[in-house]
């Protein structure tokens, strides 16, 4: 009895701070979610946020759809890019640490600094990257302005007209997915490189003397071996692509088909003075992610090799 | 999994009862006992709230305060010996900040009351400074002064967090005399009223702004024009004759601030709200005309759009004659002459009253932020008062208007702060646009008010979308598309309105 009494004594302090700045913040939300809430509580609604956010025809779905389009988008990217450079940089080249450094410096970049420089960049008129399509003489693009998708506007180049279901993502988001790409890759290629270095050496001399070749040492050793690795960068890409925020807040304001989830949370938040059906909103993106990671771990309990 | 989760749900679960219930029985911050509930001066019939609007269109008007005196507010007494101690919070930078600092030194050296004002600058946008003090009133803890916007202070109003100014200013003990209200701009006086809460002042104006149109003048010479247009149809004719798309010329830069849109529903002689503030009418003719122009300038490529993100990207662009016209705030002045006097090659320039449909029947969109009082203590707010009043002496305000680039609130500081202008060594290539800041207050007379209603933010963004979407991209017919925003719009206004309004 004493040595548990003990045992809690030490673990209070962090209890406590877990309780203060976790728990009650969460369920402070949960409670400010179930009232109409303008500068304090006015009216108990009950689960009135959660069904007006959930009613076909909210707002909320098609800021969820935003939201997975921009993580489905961003996550194979940044994924394949950040493996491939992983896997380059882990060879036996000339200047890698060089490489290294280059490529992690936009994650350590302030991240509204270098959203507001791509989204100069982007600029219709006076941005680098149409200039550099004039130059060639291609069309300049509206880029971060333009909502409309990108299948739409690759048919349209072509003479074509798609279905409206066929648009595709808005250039914008296109846009931005390009620029998170950027910004997390050589973190993600970090994490790689950290992960291929865990990998013993002797397996690849041994497949080696067996005869296998550059893809079957890929194939058969790094990616298996590395599933943990990729397990953990994956999770984490998804969870902060379902989340993100400052730099498409930066870059288009929500605007032209990249109103996520987060954005709209904070537009009724900070915009509508809605903090009951902003907290509802939060919540049930919490649920999302909550529910899209379990799937991830289940789906991963097959296929990671520990 | 989901097993996993249960106890942690529970846990939730508990705690969400424990700490609801206490949550429940605290008061809200609108709640909060105290001086707000005392018969607190603000509550006293204010002298004017009683003659019909009809009557008494503007403070300069009201009743002389012998007719109905302020005994609460002339009741509050306050003493060197007992120092009253307030916050002012604002977002003024530069020059404007350094003028508000300095003044706030001499005002807690010299002020006969023993007031202690502590300034703070907030970093970052209006938008910012509205949401730090909404938190702040959250957390019970709302500065005694802040600037605010006309609908911002009445968002404030809704709770009871800002109070009403009326009785202090005709106030006896410490109020203005009619001499002094006269002198102040009758129309800035007016702008910080709302139709929701009759006969209250809910700020107290220090900055005012005009939206204008600022016109390279050498370029319009080589366009073949006397001078800037007057009507919309010349600013429609001139724009598209500069515009030359494939060299990145264009005729007007438009930057999708609504304050621009708002200020061509007045120039085609309509309005953003009813006079009742009832509901939202930029739908109306005039309204439709705004669009309709925009988006026929737009289609022939006479306009081009400045993106949010490019900060300052109308004042680039005019320097660097990319664009011939650009809407934007009279505040930018001083701004638009160092943009232009770095440029490779400067030119004349100045700014003028936006064109309008009927050059007979001008209206101009005047905005500022004004300082709104906070509800504290009897004695803070009259301190609050005295601090706005001094600020707004005529002396003052001519170094304010100096500074910030505002217009001067009152008439007797107007000819001052021209002289200022006139006077300092940016503008010495540019007459012109010295001499335009002297007809700004020819303006005034013209001056119109876009919302001063809690909720309009997120209504200025529904009408931004509407001008992306119609104008700028072409999409969808102007008519239908003001109609369904004004509806979205009036959902907003409803939900923000005050109760039985």
């Amino acid at each position: 009895m004493r040595e548990h009494a003990f045992a809690y004594a030490l673990l209070a302090p962090a209890l406590l701070l877990f309780l203060a700045f976790t728990v009650f913040p969460i369920g402070f939300g949960f409670y400010i979610s179930l009232h109409n809430w303008r500068l304090g509580p006015r009216e108990f609604l009950g689960l009135g946020n959660y069904l007006r956010a959930l009613t076909p025809g909210s707002e909320f779905w098609p800021s969820l759809g935003a939201t997975l389009t921009y993580s489905l988008l961003a996550v194979p990217f940044q994924i394949s890019i950040a493996l491939t450079l992983a896997y380059l940089l882990f060879q036996k080249i000339r200047g890698k640490s060089l490489f290294r450094v280059v490529m992690f410096l936009p994650w350590v970049t302030s991240t509204v600094a270098t959203a507001a420089v791509w989204a100069r960049l982007y600029s219709p008129d006076i941005g680098l990257i149409n200039s550099v399509l004039r130059g060639l003489e291609l069309r300049p693009l509206r880029w971060l302005l333009e909502d409309k998708g990108v299948f739409t506007l690759i048919a349209n180049g072509l003479g074509v007209t798609l279905p409206d279901w066929l648009r595709g993502p808005s250039l914008a988001m296109v846009a931005v997915v390009i620029y998170t790409t950027w910004v997390f890759v050589g973190y993600n290629m970090t994490l790689f490189l950290a992960g291929l270095g865990n990998i013993p050496g002797e397996m690849y001399e041994a497949a080696k003397i067996d005869g296998a070749n550059g893809w079957q040492l890929f194939r058969h050793i790094t990616w298996p071996l590395l599933s943990p690795t990729t397990f953990f960068v994956v999770l984490i890409t998804v969870i902060g692509t379902l989340k993100a925020f400052n730099h498409i807040w930066v870059m288009t304001q929500g605007d032209n088909g990249t109103q996520t989830a987060s954005i709209l949370i904070y537009r009724q938040f900070y915009e509508f003075q809605r903090a009951g059906y902003a907290s509802a909103l939060a919540f049930l993106l919490s649920a999302v992610i909550l529910l899209v990671t379990i799937l991830q771990n289940r789906a991963a309990a097959e296929r990671v090799n520990y | 999994m989901i097993r996993k989760l249960i106890p942690f749900v529970a846990a939730v679960a508990v705690l969400m009862a424990a700490c609801a219930a206490p949550a429940a029985q605290a008061p809200a911050p609108t709640e909060a006992p105290a001086p707000t509930k005392a018969p607190a001066p603000t509550e006293a019939p204010a002298p004017t709230q009683a003659p019909a609007p009809t009557e008494a269109p503007a403070p300069t008007q009201a009743p002389a305060p012998t007719a109905e005196p302020s005994t609460g507010v002339d009741a509050i007494t306050l003493s060197k010996d007992n120092p009253t101690e307030i916050l002012f919070w604002h977002r003024y930078s530069g020059s404007a900040q350094q003028f508000v600092e300095q003044f706030v030194e001499k005002f807690n050296a010299e002020n006969a009351f023993g007031i202690k004002v502590t300034v703070e600058k907030i970093d970052g946008s209006y938008a910012d400074l509205y949401s730090k003090i909404n938190a702040a009133i959250e957390g019970g803890t709302p500065p005694n002064i802040a600037q605010a916007y006309q609908n911002q202070a009445s968002f404030y109003r809704l709770d009871g967090n800002v109070i009403d100014l009326a009785p202090f200013i005709t106030s006896k003990k410490y109020g203005l005399t009619q001499a002094e209200i006269d002198d102040y701009f009758a129309f800035f006086l007016e702008s910080d009223k709302n139709p929701q809460f009759p006969g209250e002042v809910l700020g107290w104006p220090t900055s005012r702004s005009a939206a204008v149109l600022y016109v390279n003048l050498d370029w319009l010479k080589e366009l073949g024009a006397e001078a800037p247009p007057k009507t919309l149809a010349e600013l429609e004719e001139l724009a598209c004759k500069a515009s030359d798309p494939a060299n990145e010329r264009y005729g007007l830069a438009w930057q999708n601030d609504i304050s621009n849109f708002a200020a061509l529903v007045f120039a085609n002689g309509g309005r953003v709200l009813s006079e009742d503030a009832k509901s939202y009418v930029f739908n109306s003719e005039a309204g439709v005309e705004a669009l309709s122009l925009l988006k026929r300038l737009f289609e022939n490529k006479c306009a081009v759009e400045i993106p949010s993100a490019e900060r300052n990207g109308e004042q680039t662009r005019f320097a660097a004659q990319k664009v011939l016209f650009t809407m934007s705030s009279s505040t930018g002045l001083r701004f638009y002459a160092d943009a232009v006097a770095k440029s490779d090659k400067p030119f004349r320039f100045t700014y003028v009253m936006f064109p309008q449909k009927d050059p007979a029947k001008p209206v101009v969109d005047i905005y500022g932020a004004s300082w709104s009082v906070f509800k504290s203590t009897p004695e803070k707010e009259l301190a609050s008062w005295l601090f706005l009043k001094a600020f707004t002496e005529p002396d003052n305000i001519a170094g304010w208007a100096n500074a910030s680039s505002y217009m001067a609130v009152r008439k007797s500081a107007a000819p001052k702060a021209i002289e200022a202008v006139k006077a300092d060594e940016r503008f010495k290539d540019f007459p012109e646009a010295a001499e335009a800041y002297a007809r700004l207050y020819d303006m005034v007379a013209y001056g119109a008010v876009e919302a001063p209603v809690a909720g309009y933010d997120p209504v200025r963004k529904l009408m931004s979308e509407v001008v992306t979407a119609v104008a700028i991209k072409g999409e969808g017919d102007v008519k239908e598309a003001l109609d369904k925003a004004v509806a979205e719009a009036n959902a907003v206004l409803k939900e923000n309105a005050p109760s039985g309004y």
